[in-house]
């Protein structure tokens, strides 16, 4: 029995060729592959073959049923990859995603988790002091007393009580050296307050970061150090920073640090952020005397201190115009602050 | 400060372009907050005499003035203003002046008639933003004169001087300190004796409270003659923004902007008695210039003659004995006053000057007399008169400040604090520089000791640390090297917190919440929108603002003025957190987490917005949190809902609803939901440790229960009565399906339709569906038999 081999792989893989789905490319199969279809008729006629002719003929066979086999599992998988695409085809993919409702942080806790992490680097740890504090605390121990020039009522929110609603977070210092022997190295973030006009770059009350070491040989070079640290980490390695001699009641030497960097509007503008110096003898004096010791004794400690504006520093680094604006929560702004 | 660069320079020599200058005192400490020029610089503009004036021919609004020039010609100027009679002189630009807008003058004609020049407003010549005609000048301008020379130009800097540096309230104080960084001597104006024997009558002088009047100089000057002060001085005065007034006045206020020491003058003749310098009585009455009256405190210091108090020491004279134009014998003060004394009068009575400005910083001690010599001269120069003889009495006190003080500095504590090893050559030549004088030096190396005698003008060098501090302003702060030396910080439990508060503010901006910062400081009129119960609040004593007067006794009136903003913005879902500070009436202070909900609950695309969800908003970001054993139970309130949060029997806080008639204020859609928990009881419930649970070893079999119930059923009971059947195997309860009809169609009105999931394990073998259709079987006979609920197919 002659069977055109040839003939029969030809007509397969034009027929598999030409299957334009999965029904027709099933059809194939059946003619070729199935039950009755060619080759496996072909199959059952081996046994009728001479014994010399039945190799060849069975190899010949095998060999067109694998070429139909992977004919037909080609066409299959071009098949899928067509139907798949298709699927993919109609996908307008320009329809808004689905977005979980999730909120914000305020653009200010934001700024101050960036400045807290930096300062943990550092081996600064946490305090908290009330706001509403003792002239004590807030004035007489920094070496503020009554009758100082810098001491302004007029600038200080007071309650019938006495109390006040402090001027800045460095009454925190005080309150840390009260309960903590040195070396300690804290910051305190939190709000001051001023009774000040309010209009775009003042409000009556603001955000600072308060910063503490005392040690042993703490010096302005440890200050300059750290602050240099703490302005590139948050800025860019870019930032410069320098040290204008000031005066606070409370450090000697004091110095306001002014910033410039790009991505803070102007990069030749110089940018107050905040006040630094070194810890006033006068200030562990009246912490000892507070404390009835001399766990700060001044011939043997020493320390600066830092004061950092927050709302200052959200609004250069995020562009925003007016501080009002961080007090409104206006959520067409918190939005922008997606965390 | 004002400081005058024409006048600096009359001390230092000239002085370099104002950019350096700012630069200069900068770094040295001095913040220069303005710069502003004053004067005219321009060449080819002299004093005319407008000898006389008529219409211009062919133009209504012009006429042709005829000028002297000073040249002994006479120019034709065609003019648009009228605001000047012939004889008047006036400024004239001529042909080639270039005024400060750019207008080159050239000679032309105008209308058809010549015009050689312009005659110039205040305006036109940069003197003023805006003036109405010409600028008439002072009758006694000599005809010709450049008008620079009248209005001659200067630099003025605004400067702030910080309250450690009083010697710099000054011209020769400001010139003292740039002369150190300018490396030059600066010259001041000799004072010239004042002879004696004049043979005016001498005066008494008593000091009542010494610990307050450290130094009092009264002088009687005669036969002086009040009148205008001399160009020269009241262009002095005006460039520090000073008015001048008249000659003897104007000499005191020359010399306390010259030297920093306040004077005052009295009119002689209006004293009767002895001068003294005492404490006020109880409600004593003095008459301020302006005519106003103000009553005294015993702790006041006043100039007091035999009657009354004459001056408000250091602050300001009284009305009654200040000089005027028919005064012919003068008392001038020079004093020193203890600054927190002047400071205290000052505050007290909201008088202020800038003698009290100075005095309650500090002025030079050992600068008193010499400024009053000055003055003396300087009246007798402009004023004519004979001098008395000063009477002046001395305190023990001041004895203490004007002797010089003699101040130790250790090289090895200077470069210990520094972390810079300045040479000590260079400390001794920074110091000196100062003009402080070195008494010995001991030991070498970094065990040197030096002993330096302060100057008297710097009052505030008064410990080591003080001259560290001008070493590093002198040596600048560039040259001080970077250090930085961390060291391992045990966390704190300000630590701790922070961490929690961000976990929570994470945890509730996942769940869809906005943080907002809202101000401590509220109105009184937001103290309705608290919590009942938590209205109260704290007063200041000295608010600003009707809108900053209280100190915030809850979280929830700021975020409803929050809602309020965003509302008026349009906004419609509006979900908001803060976490912060309140106080209680009598200040303590704790912190609180509040929430608020308004409108629906977000939409997409794909997922409309459930109807009546806000409540459930609110408690599912409560319930994220995971506040374990979260209970709400209802409480008898004035609120339409007002409920108790615990974590078990711990009470948290409080959730809410605001009554429908503030949320219709508010323009909010629909009801407005608010919740304020106490932040310290909120940490202290989720401190719990997380831990690992082993994951079932064999599969659950979930079988789901419909039932149709009164809307009154609450899922609580549900899940009571499914707990409470004691089925161990029963894993979890979930309610998937929550139905009610308006309508009443599908279900009837007054019911509602309710589907568990009900999820069925044992921890020890895979359970068979014949076991659990039994449970399952019991746990729905127990619904419909105590709840009387019907099961749906």
């Amino acid at each position: 029995m002659s069977v055109d081999f040839e003939a029969l792989a030809v007509e397969a893989e034009s027929a598999v060729s030409t299957a334009s789905d999965f029904a027709q490319l099933d059809a194939v199969r059946v003619r070729f592959l199935g039950k009755k279809g060619t080759i496996t008729t072909l199959a059952e006629t081996i046994r009728s073959l001479p014994t010399e002719e039945r190799p060849l003929f069975g190899q010949r066979l095998n060999a067109l049923r694998q070429a139909v086999t992977a004919a037909i599992e080609n066409r299959k998988a071009f098949l899928e990859a067509e139907t798949d695409a298709a699927a993919f085809a109609a996908l307008d993919v320009s329809l808004p995603g689905n977005i979980p409702n999730v909120g914000t942080l305020h653009p200010l806790t934001q700024i101050l988790d960036r400045a807290v992490c930096i300062c943990r680097r550092l081996g600064f740890a946490l305090a908290t002091g009330p706001c509403v504090e003792t002239e004590f605390h807030c004035f007489d121990a920094l070496n503020t007393p009554a009758d100082h020039p810098a001491r302004n009522e007029q600038d200080t929110f007071y309650f019938h009580n006495g109390r006040l609603l402090r001027t800045h977070t460095s009454s925190v210092q005080v309150r840390v050296m009260e309960k903590n022997n040195p070396p300690l190295r804290i910051i305190a973030p939190g709000p001051a307050f001023r009774r000040d006009e309010i209009d775009a770059t003042h409000s009556a009350q603001f955000h600072q970061l308060e910063g503490l070491y005392v040690n042993r040989k703490v010096s302005v070079a440890d200050l300059k150090g750290t602050l240099d640290f703490f302005f590139r980490e948050l800025l860019g390695t870019g930032a410069e920073l320098r040290f204008r001699p000031h005066f606070f009641p409370f450090t000697e030497p004091s110095f306001e640090i002014d910033v410039r960097a790009s991505g803070l509007g102007d990069r030749e503008r110089w940018l107050e952020m905040g006040g630094c110096g070194m810890v006033d003898p006068a200030v562990f004096d009246a912490i000892n005397k507070s404390r009835s010791d001399q766990a700060f004794d001044p011939e043997e400690w020493s320390g600066f201190a830092f004061g950092i504006g927050l709302d200052r520093l959200a609004m250069v680094l995020f562009g925003i115009p007016d501080i009002r604006f961080l007090a409104a929560n206006d959520l067409r702004m918190l939005r922008q602050f997606a965390v | 400060m004002k400081f005058s660069c024409n006048w600096l320079a009359e001390l230092l020599g000239d002085l370099p372009p104002v950019s350096e200058l700012n630069d200069l005192l900068t770094f040295a400490g001095v913040e220069v907050e303005g710069v502003e020029t004053r004067g005219v610089k321009i060449e080819k503009v002299v004093v005319s005499r407008i000898i006389a004036s008529e219409k211009h021919p062919d133009a209504d609004r012009l006429s042709v003035c005829r000028v002297e020039d000073g040249s002994g010609s006479e120019r034709p100027i065609v003019c648009g203003a009228k605001n000047y009679k012939p004889g008047d002189k006036v400024p004239l630009a001529l042909p080639g002046a270039v005024l400060p807008g750019g207008i080159k003058i050239k000679s032309g004609k105008l209308r058809g008639i010549k015009s050689e020049g312009m005659l110039c407003s205040a305006a036109e010549l940069g003197l003023s933003p805006h003036a109405d005609g010409l600028l008439i000048l002072d009758p006694n301008s000599p005809v010709g004169a450049p008008i620079c020379d009248l209005f001659p130009s200067d630099t003025i800097l605004e400067l702030e001087i910080t309250p450690n540096r009083p010697d710099l309230l000054s011209h020769q104080g400001l010139a003292r300190d740039l002369a150190i960084l300018l490396k030059r001597v600066p010259a001041f104006p000799k004072i010239s004796e004042i002879p004696s024997g004049s043979g005016v009558p001498s005066m008494e002088v008593k000091i009542d409270s010494p610990d307050s009047c450290l130094l009092y100089s009264g002088r009687r000057i005669s036969e002086v003659k009040i009148g205008p002060s001399p160009r020269w001085l009241v262009e002095k005065l005006e460039s520090c923004g000073l008015r001048s007034i008249n000659n003897v006045v104007d000499v005191t206020n020359f010399v306390l902007l010259e030297t920093g020491q306040p004077l005052h003058a009295f009119d002689g003749a209006k004293l009767s008695g002895a001068i003294r310098a005492r404490l006020a009585r109880h409600g004593e009455c003095f008459y301020v210039l302006d005519g106003q009256e103000i009553r005294l405190k015993e702790n006041h210091l006043v100039i007091a003659d035999d009657l009354r108090a004459q001056a408000l020491a250091g602050v300001m004279g009284s009305s009654l004995s200040a000089v005027s134009g028919s005064t012919t014998e003068i008392v001038l003060e020079a004093a020193l006053f203890d600054p927190a004394t002047i400071r205290r009068t000052s505050r007290e009575t909201g008088l202020a000057s800038d003698s009290s400005y100075r005095f309650e910083r500090g002025v030079d001690p050992c600068g008193v007399l010499a400024a009053e010599r000055r003055a003396t001269s300087l009246i007798l120069e402009l004023a004519g008169g004979r001098a008395g003889d000063p009477v002046i009495v001395k305190t023990a006190g001041f004895d203490a400040v004007a002797n010089p003080r003699e101040v130790v500095l250790r090289y090895s504590r200077c470069i210990d604090l520094l972390g810079y090893k300045v040479a000590p050559e260079e400390v001794r030549q920074l110091l000196a520089g100062l003009g402080l004088s070195l008494i010995s030096t001991s030991g070498s190396g970094l065990e040197t000791v030096y002993k330096w005698r302060i100057p008297s003008h710097r009052q505030d060098l008064q410990r080591e640390v003080d001259m560290i501090e001008e070493i590093c302003r002198l040596a600048g702060m560039h040259r001080i090297p970077k250090k930085t030396s961390g060291w391992y910080a045990s966390g704190s439990d300000a630590d701790d917190l922070y961490d929690f508060r961000l976990r929570v503010a994470r945890t509730l901006a996942a769940a869809g919440f906005h943080e907002t910062r809202t101000l401590a400081l509220i109105s009184e009129s937001a103290l309705a929108d608290a919590l009942p119960g938590l209205e109260a609040a704290m007063p200041l004593k000295n608010p600003m603002s009707s809108d900053h007067s209280h100190l915030r006794p809850s979280l929830v009136p700021g975020l409803i003025a929050v809602l309020d903003h965003n509302l008026r913005q349009g906004a419609g879902s509006i979900r908001l957190f803060e976490i912060g500070s309140v106080f209680s009436q009598d200040g303590q202070e704790h912190e609180q987490l509040a929430l608020l909900v308004s409108g629906k609950t977000p939409s997409n695309l794909r997922q409309p917005s459930p109807e009546g969800s806000e409540f459930f908003d609110l408690k599912g970001a409560l319930e994220l949190l995971g506040i374990p054993g979260l209970r709400l139970s209802r409480k008898t309130s004035p609120l339409p809902l007002d409920l108790e949060v615990r974590s078990g029997d711990l009470f948290l806080g409080r959730i809410a609803a605001l009554p429908s008639s503030r949320a219709k204020v508010l323009g909010a859609r629909g009801a407005v939901f608010v919740a304020e928990l106490g932040f310290e009881d909120l940490r202290s419930v989720l401190r719990g440790a997380k831990s690992y649970n082993p994951l079932p070893k064999f599969p659950a079999i979930v079988r789901d229960v419909a039932f149709v119930a009164n809307t009154a059923l609450r899922h609580e009971q549900v899940v009571e009565i499914l707990t409470g059947a004691g089925e161990v195997r029963l894993e979890s309860i979930h309610l998937f399906d929550l139905f009610e009809d308006p309508a009443g169609t599908r279900i009837p009105k007054g019911k509602k339709s309710m589907a568990y999931s009900l999820t069925y394990r044992a921890a020890d073998r895979t359970l068979t569906d014949d076991e659990v259709a039994a449970a399952h079987g019991a746990l729905v006979a127990r619904l419909e038999g105590e709840l009387g609920v019907q099961i749906r197919g």
